[in-house]
């Protein structure tokens, strides 16, 4: 061996003890390890925001485009959920439900990978033994809220039950769709999860509480499905193979599950209706309107059990429904307000107070027909009214807090919505701009003379409600509209204590199990926080009434259709319909208001077709996934 | 830089640009679709159309052979019972109507190379026949008969109204339904009415339309049979 052999091998053996020692063990200094983050508190809240922002909550920022649609200049017209349901049209389009509406898939299984990190590392966490279990329990909830999201969009989905480790081949990834009982019942099972590690403490973050809310709903929900599958019956390999669709005799398991969810919020005693005993309808409907202008207000959170928060104005934090859906007269310089208009049908659904638990269609004649839709006739005989909403005098505190009736006050202004006139021979002059002077009084069909001074019927930019109707709840009262982007920050309560009543009264009745006389007092106690004096049976019919006019605009009526197969038979080539109200000048000098109900004019019928009721998995061709019916 | 030299990058730059998008032309384009299918829905009894909706109506599945996962195309049916597609790539296709007005017939393997017509013999669910539609007074009024070929009941039977010929269950103004829900009666004359005072707005008087008599049987996904439509003055 000669000295430059020596010299190597010395060097080698140098190298390898140096490579035997730590040093070469460095941390990475571009990534945080899992003990960086969840060994400190701050480090959990940090990966915690990020997950709850992801959380497919359906609040003022989910639109037809999908979640948190916040982004910079979110210009979609305002179109959401609400419009494609019975309860509203929007002013400018009446389009259904299309294909690619109301998705979420990709963002979906992002939600999964970063929710399933956290639940990988949770068993090396160097923390106490409450952390680690809130932490589960918080996690689990997270998950089963992400695929309660994909369940009743798309059916049985690919259960990804822990992260996936990529080692090189893409196809070990890929895992096929479970059934959709599979799926459900995972939903039902992290809710289990997540109760049993939660805290009962309430407060913004996952709680006990909103883990039986989510279980109370979803078990609901599913068990709607199974009900009601067959009045829309599906075909193809997704029907066949399960992925879609659920045996009627599940039912009765799911419902059960609803019900014992919904008891254990009931009997927690740390939830109540807002102000449930309001002395009268107008004081009703004000604390109605609070309890959603702000919920952490006024002791509104007593009703609160899960809220998403909107603290920052700007791009991916504030939202658009002040600017959207303001009142043409209040929108404060922003060019397009007034698109959500809530139709005569959901006024409709309304009780009236002289009618406990009946349907009452508003009348407009003295015949009582409220099936003629066909416009102004000047041989009818129209019940003539002193003032333009004397006509829903006795109508539920609640269609008053909910939408803006005419010439009713909103932000210090008289909302004038008015679709026209008739002149004194009686010949009637409606959606035209016209005024015409008697004895020296000028009268305007639009009830004002310009666009900015009234909010009703005039096609202007799209700016004006076509039904009559102008939309109030959730909406800011305290101040005036920003004209910008993303400039409202009102917070929405995902889970209220209302719905958990609903939903445990629908289950009972729909499943003729559970303590009948606690579910009819569930929907007399809400209806008695909307000033009715009169309780009412337990019904199917009575409990779905309640809760379209209870839940209205909170996103839950686009999942009741679905979930019980309503969809395809209430929009059928449908059209919407509108109440005008017209300023009769035959009854001059008094001032009298006759009502006409119409289909909302130039708005297109809508029909629902079954596959809608399953979205379509996007990306097929690369996922491998079978495909839902019909598309 | 000299000038001269800078319009002769100039120009080599706009002909690489130009080879670039002429080389690209040759490379990318695959042929069109050089084939077709076309057809009828025959009643197997009768030999005639079998009518159909045009929305929302009976479809045609298509699967393209050599694809996993397939993505199916779903050909539309018109009113008169007619289909055609002339744009699709030759090949062998699974073909099978589907979500239709007829008993349901197995899927069949189909080599579609030009023009290639293929007609399906079916039995429609119902025959709505001997339809009489006219205007008494300020009524329309149908009068037809229902002969079954399946022993679902009836779900219901419907007059259609709308000014465009294509109208149907899917496609309408005005709809006057009856819910039945027991088998057809042979030989029982159904009756459908539809107001038309109650729908000036919609159907106005002096004008035409058209109008259509369906019945819809009780079996899952099934579509309505038709009798053909006829154009009135009211």
């Amino acid at each position: 061996m000669n000295t430059n052999n020596i010299k190597i091998c010395t060097l080698l053996a140098i190298v390898f003890l140096l490579g035997c020692d730590k040093v070469l063990d460095l941390e990475p200094t571009d990534r945080l390890t899992a003990n960086a983050i969840f060994g400190d508190p701050k480090g959990v809240e940090i990966y915690m925001a990020n997950l709850y922002s992801q959380l497919p909550i359906e609040d003022f920022t989910y639109m037809k485009q999908g979640f948190n649609y916040n982004q910079s200049g979110p210009n979609n017209g305002g179109q959401c959920s609400s419009m494609v349901t019975d309860e509203a049209t929007h002013s400018e389009s009446g389009a259904g439900v299309g294909d690619g509406d109301f998705q979420w898939w990709a963002d979906g299984y992002k939600l999964m990978r970063d929710v399933n990190i956290l639940v990988d590392v949770i068993p090396t966490l160097k923390i106490s033994d409450q952390e680690r279990r809130s932490l589960i329990g918080e996690s689990a909830f997270i998950k089963a809220f992400a695929y309660f999201g994909l369940v009743k969009r798309y059916g049985g989905v690919p259960l990804i039950k822990n992260s996936q480790v990529y080692s090189g081949d893409a196809e070990s990834l890929k895992v096929p769709r479970s059934t959709e009982q599979e799926t459900w019942d995972y939903v039902l099972s992290l809710c289990d999860t997540a109760i049993l590690n939660l805290g009962d403490a309430t407060g913004r973050r996952a709680t006990k509480w909103a883990a039986y809310a989510l279980k109370s709903r979803a078990a609901l929900h599913a068990a709607s499905l199974a009900k009601f599958g067959n009045l829309a019956p599906q075909s193809g390999i997704a029907v066949t193979e399960k992925l879609v669709g659920l045996e009627t005799s599940l039912a009765s398991n799911y419902y059960k599950a609803a019900i014992s969810a919904s008891e254990a919020i009931m009997k927690s005693g740390k939830f109540q209706l807002f102000k449930p005993t309001p002395a009268n309808p107008q004081e009703a409907a004000e604390n109605y309107r609070l309890l959603f202008q702000d919920p952490n207000a006024n002791g509104a959170t007593v009703e609160a059990i899960f809220t998403k928060g909107h603290a920052v104005v700007g791009n991916f934090q504030g939202h658009n429904y002040d600017i959207w859906f303001q009142p043409a007269q209040t929108a404060n310089g922003w060019p397009h307000p007034g698109r959500m208009n809530p139709t005569l049908d959901l006024a409709d659904s309304y009780e009236s107070y002289t009618n406990p638990g009946k349907n009452t269609p508003i009348v407009t004649t003295m015949d009582n027909n409220t099936n003629d839709y066909n416009g102004y006739n000047p041989s009818q005989n129209y019940i003539k009214y002193n003032t333009p909403n004397e006509i829903f005098k006795d109508k539920d505190a609640r269609l008053w807090a909910t939408s803006i009736l005419p010439g009713t006050i909103w932000k210090d202004k008289t909302i004038i919505i008015q679709a026209g006139y008739v002149k004194p021979d009686g010949v009637a002059v409606i959606r035209t701009s016209a005024n015409m002077t008697i004895s020296g009084t000028t009268y305007y069909t639009y009830g004002a003379p310009n666009t900015s001074l009234y909010s009703g019927f005039d096609g202007f930019g799209g700016n004006n409600t076509k039904t009559g109707f102008g939309f109030k709840k959730f909406m800011n009262q305290l101040s005036p509209v920003i004209p910008g982007w993303n400039q409202s920050t009102s917070d929405f309560m995902e889970f209220r204590y209302a719905e958990i009543l609903l939903n445990f009264a629908e289950a009972v009745v729909e499943s003729g199990t559970g303590d009948a006389i606690a579910a009819a007092k569930a929907i007399n106690d809400i209806r008695r926080r909307a000033a009715h004096k009169v309780d009412i049976a337990l019904t199917v019919e009575n409990v779905q009434r309640e809760r379209k006019v209870e839940l209205a605009f909170e996103h839950k009526r686009f999942w009741d259709l679905i979930r019980r197969r309503e969809f395809h038979t209430l929009f059928n080539s449908s059209s919407m319909h509108s109440l005008m109200p017209l300023l009769d000048l035959r009854a001059l000098p008094a001032t009298k208001y006759i009502f006409v109900r119409v289909n909302a004019p130039n708005i297109n019928p809508r029909t629902f077709i079954t596959r809608s009721y399953y979205r379509a998995i996007p990306g097929i061709g690369s996922n491998g996934l079978v495909q839902n019916p019909e598309y | 830089m000299p000038l001269k030299i800078l319009i002769m990058n100039k120009l080599l730059l706009g002909l690489f640009i130009i080879s670039f998008v002429f080389f690209s032309c040759e490379k990318d384009n695959y042929d069109g679709p050089t084939a077709g299918l076309s057809g009828t829905f025959i009643d197997a009894l009768t030999n005639k159309p079998i009518e159909q909706d045009i929305i929302n109506g009976t479809t045609i599945e298509l699967l393209e052979k050599g694809y996993n996962p397939v993505t199916p195309q779903y050909l539309i049916v018109k009113n008169n019972g007619s289909y055609e597609n002339s744009q699709l790539f030759a090949n062998t296709y699974t073909v099978r109507p589907v979500r239709g007005n007829f008993i349901d017939i197995p899927a069949q393997e189909v080599v579609i190379k030009g023009q290639t017509i293929l007609d399906f013999v079916v039995t429609p669910y119902i025959r709505v026949k001997e339809t009489n539609i006219s205007k008494v007074g300020t009524k329309v009024i149908a009068t037809f008969k229902l002969e079954q070929n399946v022993l679902n009941p009836i779900r219901k039977i419907s007059l259609y109204a709308h000014s465009d010929s294509r109208l149907g269950d899917g496609m309408r103004l005005v709809v006057s339904e009856k819910t039945i829900n027991v088998a057809a009666v042979p030989n029982t004359i159904y009756t459908i009415e539809m107001d038309l005072t109650s729908n000036s707005s919609t159907l106005k008087p002096g004008l035409g339309y058209y109008f259509r008599v369906g019945a819809l049987i009780n079996v899952p996904e099934a579509k309505p049979n038709y009798a053909p439509a006829v154009k009135m003055v009211i």
